[in-house]
């Protein structure tokens, strides 16, 4: 911290980046959002969080945003819903 | 209604020995523009059977006659800063509830109103079993019905309830109720402490604008992002919202992250949200992997 080539550009990422991280995870989407602090002379590091992260990533699989939405598992629902409901009212 | 209205507890504290709260209340508007000490007056009056937000002015004290009081909100912190825009010297009186006095403050830190040329009466809002009621349209849960609580997400709930869900059914949920949005941009307009001139909601590169419906779930996402620090939870964008989607439970979980994070508690502080100050006081580590 501090040591950021912008003056104080890392104090203002850190909280951004906190932040999102919190309200992406809160809407489903968590994990996916790595901060890290590596200096341009430490490219062993920069190779290692860059191979964790991308296995982390692999491992939680494609983005429940890239492609179509799918919300076959809201239909199904929503026709159980107004099934138990057709019953109800006889 | 306003016959009832007259029946009502004293809400605020009395000058004379009236009998009627609501002719006191008539009284100190009246007297406030005719002695000057405020140029306008911002409450409501019934207009053709609808409770709507009115100015009321010096040159025209008498009309303090026709201002009520019920459960109909408006931000009117909001037309006040923008009144202020305009005309930076004027005086402005308002009726203030819980809500509107914390979107005060938040307009006060951050320039848009100036304290000084502000007077405010207090009402009536907030529920207790002690009250015989409580002004604001607000106070009753709307009930929710059986499909939104099975495949989204009930208004009524708390947030610690919102993240007992798995991440795959939080994400489907939260989607749900993003995908009914039609854009309307009601929540912002509404909204007491959206008052930048230039939107990101609106800007081409940011988020398309002219297309129906919204890029889900990056619209409801930056507008989230931009209520840290800001939402004083009063629940106006939930009213207006015309498909029920519960932003006020998101925008709680923004600012319990803020409070969180910065200990700041929105609406209750003099000094701007540590979003947007330089100060190298965070103890924030990078989280692992």
């Amino acid at each position: 911290m501090g040591d950021c080539h912008y003056l104080y550009g890392n104090y203002m990422t850190i909280k951004r980046m906190t932040f999102l991280q919190e309200i992406l995870k809160f809407m489903g989407l968590g994990g996916r959002l790595h901060l890290d602090w590596i200096s341009s002379a430490e490219a062993q590091k920069f190779v290692q969080v860059v191979t964790d992260f991308t296995e982390k990533i692999k491992s939680l699989g494609p983005s429940p945003l890239s492609g179509e939405l799918d919300l076959t598992v809201v239909e199904e629902k929503c026709q159980t819903i107004v099934e138990a409901e057709s019953v109800e009212e006889g | 209604m306003e016959e009832q209205i007259k029946e009502w507890p004293e809400p605020f504290s009395t000058t004379g020995n009236k009998t009627s709260t609501f002719d006191n209340l008539r009284d100190q508007v009246n007297a406030w523009l005719k002695e000057g000490r405020v140029d306008i007056f911002l409450g409501y009056k019934m207009v053709q059977g609808h409770p709507l937000p009115h100015c009321f002015t010096k040159e025209n004290p008498d009309e303090a006659d026709e201002l009520i009081v019920g459960k109909a909100r408006y931000s009117l912190e909001k037309m006040a800063a923008n009144i202020a825009a305009q005309h930076p010297e004027i005086k402005i009186g308002l009726l203030v509830r819980d809500c509107n006095q914390r979107a005060l403050n938040v307009l006060y830190v951050w320039n848009q109103l100036n304290p000084d040329h502000v007077e405010t009466i207090n009402i009536n809002c907030c529920p207790s079993r002690l009250k015989e009621h409580g002004d604001c349209s607000y106070l009753e849960p709307q009930r929710t019905g059986s499909y939104k609580k099975e495949v989204g997400i009930d208004n009524n709930m708390d947030v610690e309830d919102a993240e007992e869900f798995s991440q795959e059914e939080r994400f489907n949920r939260w989607i749900y109720e993003f995908e009914k949005c039609i854009k309307c941009y009601g929540c912002r307009n509404i909204c007491p402490v959206c008052f930048c001139q230039e939107c990101s909601l609106e800007h081409n590169d940011l988020i398309a604008t002219g297309t129906v419906p919204p890029e889900v779930p990056i619209f409801h996402l930056v507008r989230a992002v931009h209520m840290a620090g800001r939402c004083i939870d009063c629940g106006l964008c939930e009213d207006a919202c015309p498909v029920d989607i519960p932003l006020r439970l998101l925008y709680r979980k923004v600012n319990q992250v803020v409070s969180d994070m910065f200990d700041y508690k929105t609406g209750m502080r003099a000094d701007q949200s540590p979003f947007n100050i330089l100060g190298d006081e965070v103890t924030l580590e990078p989280k692992p992997i």
